[in-house]
């Protein structure tokens, strides 16, 4: 596993996702409401690009005839077949203990200069950056 | 993506639209009278009050910058055209295809007509890869009949499409006059799911309308087992012994177990058809021919090789994306893995048969086939 530097946190504000492509890999980075996620932009599916797809809230599992929505900003719908993903989890919402997409960890780290570590575009300044490691 | 997959397909089902909802573009196609009525009313086709999936409708990535999707050639070219080598790619149009719920023959004729006109001249001249199907009202059989003699021998006109909502199984002698003239132009007579319970058309299923978008889409392969029981029964088969019919996006996994039951009873009832020489299978295996997309999903995929054998699919089935809409299936994902022939029978060779395009062998080793409207991407 390597870390690969996404960007600048202030340039994944919340709500917001960057598609990156690591190591022949193309990855969706994902800020929701401060945290960060990381999904493989693929559906398992068919293989749409997933991570191009709208983020939404979803219903919730519930009696009949009620239909509520919620977890707004946290499901990821694929922009083909409309299958629902928890961009937390990488879980199907329709079927979660079976059908997944590969989830990554993401970190904030604050980045001197001249960090030889990281793999991908070089960083000239130091400051708080998203961590992508995959 | 293997050999296989980047042999030359025919796409059997694809959505050609309208930049918006105004469709301005169909205006001058129309006669003055409807133009000043469309400019006020709009088109004023009927809606059945049900969403739909995806993006309002259609794949979130299919939206080009300009307009819906489906409306613009180019991405047409980039996501699919080109994409999956798609040799020909058939369009069958999208927001005028529920002609038959309108009220009024002679309004619905009259769009039929005009968007005949614009399919050929705004698309079929864009890329030389496109097919068309055309549009008839059923409302009026002599104009449809009359359409049909009008535009059916344009070469880019394969087939001639009608809803699966209707007001009568098509089976029914009131249509005849439409088979008689397809047949005698070479053109299958298609059906694509769509417009059931609504406009002028009859409910949906025997009990009416179900609450749900995931319950009206249910609807389609019963519309469909209706229509061809009746094409079968009233003698259509044996009246127009060269018609081919196509049913689009109806399911297919359906298929055998319904003429398993269809043969088994025509044993003991056949004296009260007999018109009906053959057993009902037979005019299947021979005469209709089903798309493939929203291919059925079994627990396992390789299930649908079993379902293959019991349907004929080397004969019946014809590869179809449903492009650009939501439930879309990809050439390469959709499909379990295929022996090669039974690979390109589906994907190419059967929808080169029913439509008459060039025989494998003849075929450019890809599509690139020079465009009359010098719009070759």
């Amino acid at each position: 596993m390597s870390r690969y530097v996404v960007g600048r946190v202030a340039e994944l504000p919340p709500g917001s996702r960057k598609i990156v492509m690591v190591d022949g890999r193309s990855i969706g980075v994902f800020n929701i409401a401060g945290r960060y996620f990381a999904l493989r932009n693929r559906c398992p599916h068919q293989g749409a690009p997933l991570c191009l797809g709208r983020i939404k809230g979803t219903t919730l599992p519930g009696k009949p005839y009620a239909r509520v929505y919620a977890r707004d900003g946290e499901i990821i719908q694929c922009p083909w077949h409309g299958w629902e993903f928890e961009i937390e989890t990488g879980r199907t919402y329709f079927n979660p203990h079976r059908l997944r997409v590969k989830t990554y960890d993401v970190t904030v780290e604050r980045v001197e200069m001249a960090d030889v570590t990281l793999e991908t575009f070089s960083v000239t300044t130091e400051g708080d950056f998203v961590i992508l490691h995959a | 993506m293997s050999a296989a997959a980047r042999e030359p397909i025919i796409d059997c089902d694809v959505h050609n639209r309208f930049k918006d909802r105004s469709m301005r573009e169909l205006l001058p196609y129309l006669p003055r009278v409807y133009q000043e009525d469309v400019k006020q009313w709009g088109v004023n086709m009927p809606a059945g009050g049900y969403p739909n999936g995806g993006d309002r409708g259609y794949r979130a990535d299919s939206w080009p910058q300009d307009g819906y999707a489906g409306s613009s050639v180019d991405l047409m070219r980039e996501q699919l055209l080109d994409r999956y080598h798609v040799e020909y790619a058939v369009l069958l149009g999208q927001e005028l295809r529920p002609l038959g719920t309108l009220p009024d023959a002679d309004y619905a004729a009259a769009l039929a007509h005009a968007y005949n006109e614009f399919l050929i001249e705004h698309w079929l001249a864009a890329d030389a890869r496109f097919r068309g199907a055309m549009l008839i009202a059923t409302q009026d059989v002599p104009q449809a009949v009359k359409e049909i003699d009008r535009i059916g021998r344009h070469p880019g006109i394969v087939e001639v499409l009608v809803a699966n909502g209707a007001r009568l199984p098509y089976g029914n002698r009131y249509y005849h006059p439409i088979f008689e003239a397809c047949e005698a132009l070479g053109l299958p007579f298609a059906l694509h799911t769509g417009s059931e319970g609504v406009g002028i058309n009859g409910q949906p299923s025997v009990a009416g309308y179900g609450s749900y978008y995931v319950e009206n889409r249910q609807v389609r392969p019963q519309g469909y087992m209706t229509h061809l029981t009746s094409l079968i029964f009233e003698g259509v088969f044996e009246r127009f012994p060269k018609l081919r019919v196509v049913f689009v996006e109806g399911g297919y996994a359906w298929l055998a177990p319904f003429l398993w039951r269809l043969d088994a009873d025509y044993r003991g009832l056949r004296d009260q058809t007999p018109w009906v020489r053959r057993p009902p299978s037979e005019y299947v295996w021979e005469r209709v021919r089903f798309t493939s997309q929203p291919l059925e999903e079994p627990e396992r995929p390789s299930q649908l090789l079993e379902v293959f054998a019991w349907n004929r699919a080397d004969r019946t089935l014809m590869f179809a994306s449903d492009y650009p809409h939501w439930d879309f299936d990809s050439p390469v994902d959709a499909f379990p893995r295929l022996p090669d022939e039974l690979r390109r029978r589906i994907f190419r060779d059967t929808a080169a048969e029913l439509y008459g395009f060039a025989p494998r062998d003849a075929a450019a080793p890809s599509p690139s086939i020079a465009s009359p409207g010098g719009g070759e991407a």
